[in-house]
């Protein structure tokens, strides 16, 4: 069980990354994004697109060379693509819904529909095919009671300063006041001067970003496919479920805690042989939670049903 | 003891660290008509909600004619004959008024989903008569012109007069008004004082939150004075009238 | 109101229908009855489905995103119960129930899946029901892909249509020569079909009979509800159960129709593409489903010549993408633009999450 600590912890940096931006949205829009996992997945291909060497095959279509730039510039370009998508999604699509007072249901459905729609576009004009960042290859260590190799030890320790820095914000600044201001009320928040599209626009912004990371994070770890993001989006929704649905402190605890587990469990005794099973250990704990204790670890006991 | 229809013993129910209702003891005489009155906040709505199964204590015992129904569901309390209205008038909005009384009126077998495949000959009889018996209760209360019409036609105060009747169709044996003549115009207001002693007089037991004084002191036989979610008055009208207490409480809250 | 017998939305409804069948013969000049048969055989299994859905949805407001494992808990039950070949080694079973019997069990499993399911999960909130629907279901795809030696696995289930074609009448087997469709096929379309006059039947008794109202009564106001002394949440169940039955009952044409079944058929993708349908058809409406079944499939099957317009070279895994592509795109402009679809009332819809 503990040789696959070192995969829990990586699966775990992946899915609390990505489910504090996940948690973000929603604790600020009240919308559930099914499209999440699509915008993961854009980090990892436009750095894919960014950093690999140029006349690379990559993409489909074979119209457009990759940009062959340095590899941690394009992870950053690529973040910031995804904020931009994130914010361009806000402009043209949810804002009008919620202006149009479309309902909550209509707005979920929407995104599932989108998340289709997005993620087909990948497979259709992104890649079909599983496709890795050019990087070297590197061997396992092992660094006190785990092992990884030393890049993705790299991307566990930056991922856990960017979660102390996303907490640091959240909780200091003016911003970061004005965000939990507006999910805790918005008419109340716009009362009192706070222009609650501007936090919105500036959340799904940053949400986005973060998803990106994550979605770069997990391709480092793993590799980028086109259905990147969808593989792992019920292990999100039980990550901020667990941790608690709109506090964000919950999901990256509750993230991390369900990639562990997931990974762990492939080490249980019932689990031999079925280690593709592994997913359903951790949807059955989130389903288990939202039947005993819907708040969550951390979260709020508002009115469920 | 259990001749009391109705009775509270310690209950406590706070929010988030507001104490919404604290009170030690109440005890409900069947056939009367008892008012709770108290200034915003004193918890009245809250412990309509505590009695009737719509929230749960956080301490304390409810006793509904000697039965135990601190943890019961709204729909046990309401088999058991409790049956209440809201303060913000719930009616089913895409269904007529007829409709809305034949559901209301239908009992729990008849709605059952295999009798409604195979529609006996029982189930029809006991339909037509279900609807006789709606439009009757319709003309008592006026309203039968509007029996075909979908209820979120209504006016207000037709709205108020439909929850009424929809709440009586079973002869209940306790009634709980929470604030039955809010924004009702003065003319409206009248009918439904009569009405409701009407119902009080055929013996219903009725439990009233409102806030109309007048309305209050007019036809209530007893009055009880909540604030700030304890007991702070008990009695017949003259004696509340007369209460330095209430009058406080009633004065203080003004003041904020 | 328009004093028409039938309303304006269901002549539009019929229309456009209609248009779409007169363009598979337009677009096919050769075998276009054969295609059309696949297409009608598809549309009445789909529409099955959606109808079960729409009982979901449309009549009580419920978020159903693993409708998928319902279908498939009725299709492995009722697959399993006859004669059937199943595992990497095609193990055979030679012994079973007559189909009748295993069809009604395979329904009653679904339905039961549902109890199992809705106990604890309909008194949650919109959202959080809809992410344990689609967890379940991911559940269930699980269990089945690992419970190999009873599900067959990835291998799956093989050699069981007989247990249907050999009840398939002379008829069809004559006009299949000559004009040149697949029998067999066709027989599971009439089945189709045939149960879903007779599930239309069933729902409009229900819908206008004491329990239907009660139903109604719940989705307007569930306290209003539970003041009547009437338990709201388990009428829900009851609801959550009728459409899981239902959609357990097209899981086993849909295996009929396929022929052989495992894993790769009961997914989320399944799920989408009837919700598609039914948001078409229109939410709530009894018919509604069935139209926008037909004109669905006929915009699926009709794509794959657009995807070649696109991609010149296309292969296997890029039509597939290209078709998705277009039901995520339907779903969102439809969700957007047009939420109560060809024959929905906007005001019935529940847009909110209560």
């Amino acid at each position: 069980m503990l040789d696959q600590l070192g995969n829990g912890l990586l699966l775990g940096i992946i899915i609390s990354v990505a489910s504090v931006a996940l948690s973000l949205l929603y604790g600020v829009t009240r919308i559930v994004n099914f499209a999440h996992g699509e915008i993961i997945a854009l980090g990892a291909i436009a750095t894919l697109f960014f950093s690999s060497p140029i006349d690379y095959r990559v993409l489909f279509l074979d119209k457009f060379s990759p940009l062959g730039l340095n590899f941690a510039l394009s992870c950053i370009l690529a973040v910031i693509i995804c904020g931009l998508f994130g914010g361009l999604l806000e402009l043209i699509l949810f804002r009008p819904l919620r202006k149009g007072n479309v309902g909550n249901i209509a707005v979920l459905v929407v995104t599932i529909g989108l998340s289709i729609f997005i993620r087909h576009l990948y497979l259709l004009f992104a890649t079909g095919k599983v496709q890795n960042f050019p990087l070297e290859l590197q061997r396992r260590q092992t660094y006190l009671f785990f092992d990884m190799t030393p890049r993705n030890l790299k991307v566990l320790i930056a991922g856990i300063l960017v979660m102390i820095l996303i907490g640091l914000l959240l909780t200091y600044t003016k911003l970061g006041k004005a965000m939990r201001a507006v999910r805790d009320s918005e008419e109340l928040s716009s009362v009192s001067g706070i222009n609650s599209d501007n936090i919105i626009l500036i959340t799904w912004i940053s949400s986005s970003m973060l998803a990106g990371l994550a979605g770069v994070f997990q391709a480092i770890i793993n590799d980028v496919r086109w259905n990147m993001g969808f593989l792992i989006l019920l292990l999100i929704f039980a990550g901020t479920v667990l941790g608690g649905i709109g506090t964000s402190f919950g999901a990256m605890v509750g993230g991390f805690i369900i990639g562990i587990l997931v990974q762990v469990s492939v080490g249980l005794p019932f689990m031999e042989g079925h280690t593709e099973a592994k997913n359903a250990v951790a949807l059955g704990i989130m389903i288990v939670i939202l039947l005993f204790r819907p708040q969550g670890i951390f979260g709020q006991k508002e009115r469920i049903s | 003891m259990s001749s009391n229809l109705l009775e509270v013993k310690n209950l406590k129910k706070s929010f988030g660290g507001l104490q919404a209702v604290d009170i030690k003891e109440l005890k409900f005489k069947k056939n009367q008509l008892t008012s709770i009155i108290g200034p915003n906040g004193a918890g009245k709505t809250t412990f309509f909600d505590l009695i009737s199964g719509f929230q749960t204590a956080d301490s304390g015992d409810i006793f509904l004619n000697g039965d135990d129904i601190s943890n019961s569901q709204p729909y046990q309390i309401a088999r058991m004959g409790m049956i209440r209205t809201f303060q913000l008038t719930k009616v089913f909005d895409r269904m007529t008024v007829l409709e809305n009384l034949m559901f209301s009126g239908s009992s729990v077998t008849n709605d059952s989903f295999t009798k409604s495949i195979i529609n006996t000959k029982k189930q029809r009889n006991y339909e037509i008569e279900l609807k006789d018996k709606s439009y009757e209760i319709m003309e008592d209360l006026n309203i039968s012109h509007m029996a075909d019409s979908y209820a979120r036609e209504l006016s207000g105060g037709q709205k108020k007069l439909l929850e009424l009747a929809r709440s009586i169709i079973n002869n209940p044996e306790t009634l709980l008004l929470d604030e039955p003549l809010a924004g009702v115009n003065p003319k409206l207001a009248e009918d439904l004082l009569d009405l409701i002693q009407k119902l009080a007089s055929s013996g219903i037991s009725i439990l009233m939150v409102e806030h109309n004084i007048e309305a209050v002191m007019k036809i209530s036989e007893r009055i009880v004075v909540l604030s700030e979610g304890t007991l702070i008055a008990d009695g017949s009208p003259n004696d509340i009238r007369n209460d330095q207490s209430v009058i406080e409480a009633y004065l203080g809250k003004d003041d904020e | 109101m328009s004093s028409l017998l039938i309303s304006k939305r269901v002549l539009f409804a019929i229309a456009i229908t209609s248009f779409s069948i007169y363009l598979v013969f337009l677009l096919n000049p050769e075998g276009a009855l054969r295609i059309l048969i696949n297409l009608l055989t598809f549309a009445g299994i789909y529409g099955l489905s959606a109808i079960g859905l729409n009982v979901h949805f449309g009549w009580t407001g419920l978020l159903n995103f693993g409708h998928a494992s319902f279908m498939g808990m009725g299709a492995y039950v009722t697959l399993l119960l006859m004669p059937h070949a199943a595992g990497r080694e095609g193990e055979v079973t030679t012994t079973g129930f007559p189909i009748i019997i295993a069809v009604f069990v395979g329904i009653a499993a679904a339905a039961l899946f549902g109890l199992l399911l809705g106990l604890p999960a309909i008194r949650l909130r919109g959202d959080y029901l809809a992410i344990v629907t689609i967890a379940a279901a991911e559940i269930f795809r699980l269990l089945v892909r690992d419970l190999e030696s009873i599900t067959g696995g990835v291998y799956g289930i093989i050699s069981y249509t007989e247990n249907l074609q050999k009840f398939r009448p002379e008829f069809i087997n004559s006009l299949s020569l000559n004009y040149e469709f697949a029998p067999s096929q066709a027989w599971v379309g009439i089945i189709a079909w045939v149960s879903i006059i007779l599930t239309l039947f069933l729902l409009k008794r229900l819908n206008s009979s004491p329990w239907g109202r009660a139903l109604r009564a719940v989705r307007e106001d569930e306290d209003a509800v539970r003041a009547m002394g009437k338990n709201a949440v388990w009428l829900k169940l009851q609801s959550f159960m009728l459409g899981a039955g239902i959609a357990g009952l097209s899981g086993v044409l849909l295996a009929f129709n396929y022929g052989s079944l495992e894993t790769t058929v009961f997914v989320p993708l399944l799920t989408f593409y009837v919700w598609a349908i039914m948001i078409l058809g229109g939410v709530g409406s009894l018919t509604g489903p069935i139209f926008g079944s037909i004109i669905f499939w006929v915009i699926i099957s009709e794509t794959d010549r657009l995807a070649y317009i696109f991609f010149e070279n296309a292969n296997g895994q890029q039509l597939a993408g290209f078709r998705f592509l277009l039901v995520g795109l339907l779903i969102m402009l439809l969700m957007i633009f047009r939420p109560s679809g060809l024959l929905g009332k906007k005001e019935e819809l529940l847009l909110d999450v209560k």
